[in-house]
C-alpha cells in the first residue's frame, strides 16, 4: 500500500521516471563529473532559461494552439532596451513585458478573428521580429550595462535567476490550476466547439491566452536578458526556439491540448536540462547532439499523443 | 451562367486568379521604374534563375497545403539533397542524383508516417525532422563550402535553350506535371477531398493514411529535385543553401491562392505566387534592401495573404 502511494506521482507523470532514470544513469556514467556543484548549478541555469521561455507558451499549448514568438520577444526587446536605456535609464527594462503583452494581444486578435493557424502566424512574427532586431541593431550584438543586480549572487550554488523565476512559475501554475481563465483554457483545448456551446466566449479567452503567454514571456525575458549575458543575438538560433518546445512536450502537455500545463512544463524543462547536460559531458559531436534533440522532440510528441482519440490531426 | 468577360460577376468569380496577376504586374512595373535594369535580358535571366528552383519546391509544398497540412522540412530537405550531390558526385558519378532523390523521398515519407500513423501534427513532425536533417547536413558537410567541379552535372541546369537556362524548362515541366496530377488524376482529387473535409473523405472510402504518406513523399521528392537542380545552378554550396527560404516559400504558395484551410487552390496557382515573391525578392536585392528588411516584409506579407485567403465561413476550428 505504501509502495503504491510512493509510485502514484510516477504513474501520473511518467516523465518523472525518465528524470530519475537519467540522473541515476549519468551519475553512474560520470561519477566524478555529474553530481558536482558546478554541474548541478549549470543544470539549474539551463532549467531557468528553458522554463522562462516555455512558461507562457505552455498555457497556449493547453488550448491546443502554439506560440513560437518567445525568442522574437527576447531579441527585439533586448535591442529596444539598448535603444531606450540612454533616455529612460533603468526603467527601459520594462519594455519587455510591454512588448510581450502587445505581441500576445496582436497574435490573439489575428488568430482568433482572422482564423489564421497560430503556429504559422507566430512563426512569421518571429521572423519579422528577427529582421527588426537586425535592422535596429545594425547587425551587431549590443550589450547593455546596469542590470547586473538582477543576477547578483545571493545563495551559493543557486543562480539568482532561479530565485527570481519562482514567483513567475507560481503565478503561472496558480493561474492555470485555480482560476476561471485556466479552467476555460483547458475546456477550449479539450473541445473547442463544446466549450463554445457551453457558453464560454471562446474568441475572448483565446485572445486572453495569447496575451498571458506574451506577458509571461515578457516578464521572464527581464530575468533572461541578464541571465543570458546582458545582450541579445542578432542571428536567430533555431535551437532557442525548439528547446522550450521540447520542454513543453516532454513534460506531458499533448499538442492537441486539453491537459498538462505549466506545472508539467517545469518537470519537462528539468528533465531536458539533465538530458542535455549528461550528453554534453559525453563528448559527442555537437551535430549529433542537435540530431538527438530532434529525435527526442518527435519521440516525446508520439508518446504524449498516445491514447488521445477523436481528434483529427492535420 | 457564364457572364461576359470583365462583367462584375466574372471579376468576382475569378478574384483568386486576378489579384495575384495584378500584383505581379504592379511589381514588375514598380521595380522597372525604380531600376531600369530589371527587365533587360540579363536581369530577366536572373529572375528566371531565382524563380525556377523555388517553383519546383513550392509545387511540392502546394500539395501538402492543399491537403490542409504543413511541411516545414522543405528547405532542409533541399539543403541535404544539394549537399549530398556535391559531396558524392566525385565518388558515385551521376548515381549521386538518384541517391539524393531517394533520401529526399524517404524523409518526405517519414514525415507522412509520423502524421498518418504516429499522430504527430504535421507542423511539429516536420519541424522535428528538419532539425534532424539539418544535423545530418551539418555532420556531412562539416560546415564547409563545397565546390561542384563536374561540368556535365552543372549543364543540367545551366545549358541555354532558346535563350533561357535549362532549369527553367525543368521547373515549367514539373509545374505542368504537378498541375496535371492535381486536377486530372484521382491522386489530386483525393488530396483536395482530404483538405476540404477530412472526416467526409474518410467516410467516402479514401485511404487517408496512405494518401497523406504519398503527398508528403511527393513534397520531399520535389524538394530533393529542387535541391539537385539548385546545386547544378549554383555550382557549389554550404549549410547556407535554403536557410532563409521557409517564410518566402510559404508566402508564395499562399499568395498564389492555395489557402491554409486546405481543399482549394493548386499548383497552377502557385506559379503566380512564386513569380510575385521571387521577383519581389530579386527586385529588393537590386534596390539594395538587405536580408533583414526582406524578412520583415515577407513575414508581414505572409500573414496578410494567409488571412486574406483563409476561407473563414467553412472552417470551424483553427488551432
Amino acid at each position: 500500500m505504501r509502495f503504491r502511494r510512493f509510485l502514484a506521482p510516477f504513474i501520473a507523470n511518467p516523465v518523472l521516471l525518465v528524470l530519475v532514470g537519467l540522473v541515476v544513469l549519468f551519475s553512474l556514467l560520470y561519477p566524478q563529473r555529474f553530481l558536482t556543484g558546478l554541474n548541478l548549478t549549470t543544470i539549474l541555469k539551463q532549467f531557468v532559461t528553458l522554463t522562462l521561455f516555455a512558461l507562457g507558451p505552455s498555457m497556449v499549448v493547453v488550448m491546443g494552439s502554439l506560440d513560437l514568438s518567445y525568442v522574437g520577444i527576447w531579441m527585439l526587446g533586448g535591442i529596444l532596451v539598448w535603444l531606450l536605456a540612454p533616455t529612460l535609464g533603468p526603467w527601459a527594462i520594462l519594455i519587455f513585458p510591454l512588448l510581450g503583452l502587445g505581441t500576445g494581444l496582436f497574435i490573439g486578435v489575428i488568430h482568433a478573428k482572422g482564423k489564421m493557424p497560430s503556429f504559422i502566424l507566430t512563426l512569421c512574427l518571429l521572423v519579422v521580429y528577427w529582421g527588426l532586431t537586425a535592422i535596429l541593431s545594425r547587425g551587431y550584438s549590443r550589450a547593455v550595462k546596469g542590470y547586473e543586480f538582477i543576477t547578483a549572487p545571493l545563495v551559493p550554488y543557486i543562480p539568482t535567476a532561479f530565485l527570481w523565476s519562482l514567483p513567475l512559475i507560481g503565478g503561472a501554475v496558480y493561474l492555470m490550476a485555480r482560476t476561471r481563465i485556466g479552467l476555460y483554457l483547458y475546456a477550449i483545448g479539450s473541445n473547442e466547439e463544446g466549450a463554445q456551446l457551453a457558453g464560454i466566449p471562446v474568441t475572448k479567452y483565446k485572445i486572453i491566452a495569447f496575451a498571458l503567454s506574451g506577458l509571461f514571456t515578457g516578464l521572464g525575458t527581464i530575468i533572461l536578458f541578464q541571465h543570458l549575458g546582458g545582450s541579445v543575438p542578432v542571428e536567430l538560433n533555431l535551437k532557442n526556439v525548439v528547446w522550450p518546445l521540447v520542454a513543453i512536450v516532454l513534460g506531458g502537455t499533448p499538442l492537441v491540448g486539453g491537459s498538462g500545463g505549466p506545472q508539467r512544463t517545469i518537470i519537462g524543462a528539468l528533465t531536458f536540462s539533465v538530458f542535455y547536460r549528461g550528453l554534453y559531458l559525453s563528448l559527442l559531436h555537437p551535430e549529433i547532439l542537435q540530431l538527438l534533440v530532434g529525435v527526442l522532440l518527435i519521440v516525446s510528441i508520439i508518446v504524449g499523443a498516445r491514447g488521445i482519440k477523436g481528434v483529427e490531426i492535420t | 451562367m457564364r457572364g461576359n468577360v470583365l462583367s462584375r460577376a466574372w471579376v468576382r468569380r475569378n478574384a483568386g486568379t486576378l489579384w495575384p496577376l495584378l500584383v505581379a504586374f504592379a511589381i514588375v512595373l514598380g521595380f522597372q521604374i525604380a531600376n531600369p535594369a530589371f527587365l533587360r535580358y540579363e536581369g530577366f535571366i536572373t529572375l528566371i534563375y531565382a524563380m525556377s528552383y523555388f517553383l519546383i519546391a513550392a509545387c511540392g509544398l502546394t500539395f501538402v497545403i492543399m491537403m490542409g497540412s504543413f511541411d516545414f522540412a522543405v528547405p532542409s530537405v533541399l539543403k541535404l539533397a544539394a549537399l549530398l550531390c556535391v559531396m558524392y558526385i566525385g565518388r558515385f558519378g551521376f548515381f549521386a542524383i538518384p541517391l539524393a532523390l531517394l533520401v529526399s523521398l524517404g524523409i518526405g515519407a517519414l514525415n507522412g508516417v509520423l502524421l498518418a500513423y504516429l499522430r504527430v501534427p504535421s507542423f511539429m513532425a516536420t519541424l522535428g525532422v528538419s532539425i534532424v536533417v539539418e544535423g545530418i547536413a551539418l555532420y556531412l558537410s562539416k560546415g564547409f563550402l563545397h565546390i561542384m567541379y563536374d561540368e556535365r552535372f552543372r549543364a543540367l541546369a545551366t545549358t541555354f535553350l532558346l535563350g533561357l537556362p535549362a532549369i527553367f524548362y525543368w521547373a515549367i515541366g514539373i509545374w505542368a506535371l504537378s498541375t496535371f496530377l492535381a486536377i486530372c488524376t484521382p491522386f489530386g482529387r483525393r488530396t483536395y477531398a482530404i483538405g476540404g473535409n477530412l472526416i467526409a473523405a474518410r467516410l467516402s472510402g479514401i485511404n487517408v493514411e496512405r494518401q497523406r504518406i504519398l503527398v508528403f513523399a511527393l513534397s520531399g521528392f520535389l524538394a530533393g529535385v529542387a535541391g539537385v537542380l539548385y546545386m547544378a545552378q549554383l555550382g557549389g554550396g554550404s549549410m547556407l543553401i535554403g536557410s532563409d527560404m521557409s517564410i518566402p516559400l510559404f508566402a508564395s504558395v499562399v499568395a498564389g491562392g492555395t489557402a491554409l484551410s486546405g481543399g482549394t487552390g493548386g499548383p497552377h496557382r502557385t506559379l503566380l505566387g512564386v513569380i510575385i515573391i521571387t521577383w519581389m525578392q530579386s527586385g529588393m536585392l537590386m534596390l539594395a534592401l538587405g536580408r533583414d528588411m526582406q524578412m520583415v516584409i515577407f513575414g508581414l506579407i505572409a500573414v496578410a495573404v494567409a488571412v486574406a485567403t483563409m476561407d473563414r465561413k467553412r472552417i470551424r476550428v483553427v488551432k
